[in-house]
């Protein structure tokens, strides 16, 4: 009797193998992939800014080449992620600049040296690498001429001359 | 008779088999996820087309020690050209508008001054110690081109004599001061 019951059961219950319902899922995924698709960079080289730090905005359409990164914030100038020289609210403390010549901040001039020789050094052994003094400098809008003149300078002397500013496109 | 047709259209329904598809696209994803850029950067520069660009080129270096002209930017003087040709040095000044500079009224000026120098594109910019970066970008935005793609500026290409015709104003812009000017 209680064997008939449990096998009248186990026919009426519904199969244990279920399906997963994942048309929304596709539909999620499809929305992700076309803004994905609409905001995928083609450039060489991606550029994010760091935290704190506003770029200033152009009409300037040209993408970034490779190059060495110099940034310079109201906090600090960095030379490929490492810090070089802290700044007070964007201005360069009179004990960072050379007093002999007061553009010249002689720390950078160091490192943007160091890079300069290491280029220089690969360049030498391998032809397809050459020194050509780019440099991509991320600057905060809000930093005043003062500065920038100062680290474009001392790029200037370390053999960086071609300084190219990064904007936000405003496209 | 009516049993039968609902067979028929129970039978008509089918289910799409979304798991290859979505196999793709979760492989996509993360591939596209490692590629993406949030922010557009780009750099001061322009592109110039090839021919033009030649022009430009030569445009610069014929008139490297002919022409000059430059640009000062200041918070409180507004901006002051100083062209030097065969005529002698010139200043022409654009007060600021109000408290903020006039950079519709440089745009304007710009023009009328490209328009008796066609051939000159390199512009020496010297902005003052307390200008910030945002209003030096839009002085170069102003500087760089027309503004529009209906106005164009015809100039004369060095090499071959024939007119060319650009929207590129002064794309050639170095900052004059930076040591020490």
């Amino acid at each position: 009797m209680r064997r008939r019951g449990m096998k009248k059961y186990m026919d009426k219950r519904s199969p244990s193998t279920f399906k997963i319902q994942i048309t929304s899922m596709v539909d999620m995924f499809v929305i992700l992939l076309v803004f994905l698709l609409k905001s995928y960079s083609t450039s060489p080289v991606i550029i994010t800014p760091s935290e704190g730090m506003t770029l200033p905005a152009s009409t300037s359409a040209k993408d970034p080449v490779d190059s060495l990164k110099l940034m310079v914030s109201k906090s600090g100038v960095w030379v490929e992620d490492k810090k070089i020289i802290d700044l007070k609210d964007g201005a360069i403390d009179v004990k960072d600049v050379d007093p002999s010549d007061t553009q010249f901040i002689r720390s950078l001039y160091t490192e943007l040296d160091t890079q300069a020789s290491k280029t220089r050094t690969i360049a030498s052994k391998n032809d397809t690498i050459e020194f050509d003094g780019k440099v991509l400098m991320q600057a905060d809008r809000g930093l005043n001429y003062e500065t920038l003149r100062k680290v474009m300078y001392t790029a200037m002397m370390a053999g960086y001359s071609d300084v190219k500013i990064a904007v936000l496109s405003k496209d | 008779m009516r049993k039968g047709f609902s067979q028929r259209t129970e039978d008509s329904t089918f289910e799409l088999n979304l798991a290859p598809m979505l196999d793709i696209i979760v492989a996509i994803v993360p591939m596209l996820l490692m590629s993406v850029a949030f922010v557009h950067l780009t750099v001061i520069e322009t592109p110039v087309p090839q021919v033009v660009e030649k022009a430009i080129a030569a445009a610069n270096e014929k008139n490297k020690d002919q022409v000059q002209i430059l640009l000062r930017v200041s918070k409180t003087g507004g901006f002051i050209y100083t062209v030097t040709d065969k005529a002698g040095s010139r200043d022409i000044t654009i007060p600021n508008k109000g408290t903020d500079l006039d950079l519709e009224g440089l745009q304007k000026e710009t023009l009328t001054l490209k328009k008796s120098h066609p051939d000159v594109f390199r512009l020496e910019l010297n902005p003052e110690e307390n200008v910030d970066l945002e209003k030096i970008v839009q002085v170069m935005d102003k500087l760089r081109t027309t503004g529009s793609n209906d106005v164009k500026i015809t100039f004369t290409d060095v090499e071959t004599g024939k007119p060319l015709e650009t929207n590129l104003v002064f794309p050639d812009i170095v900052f004059g001061n930076v040591n020490g000017g």
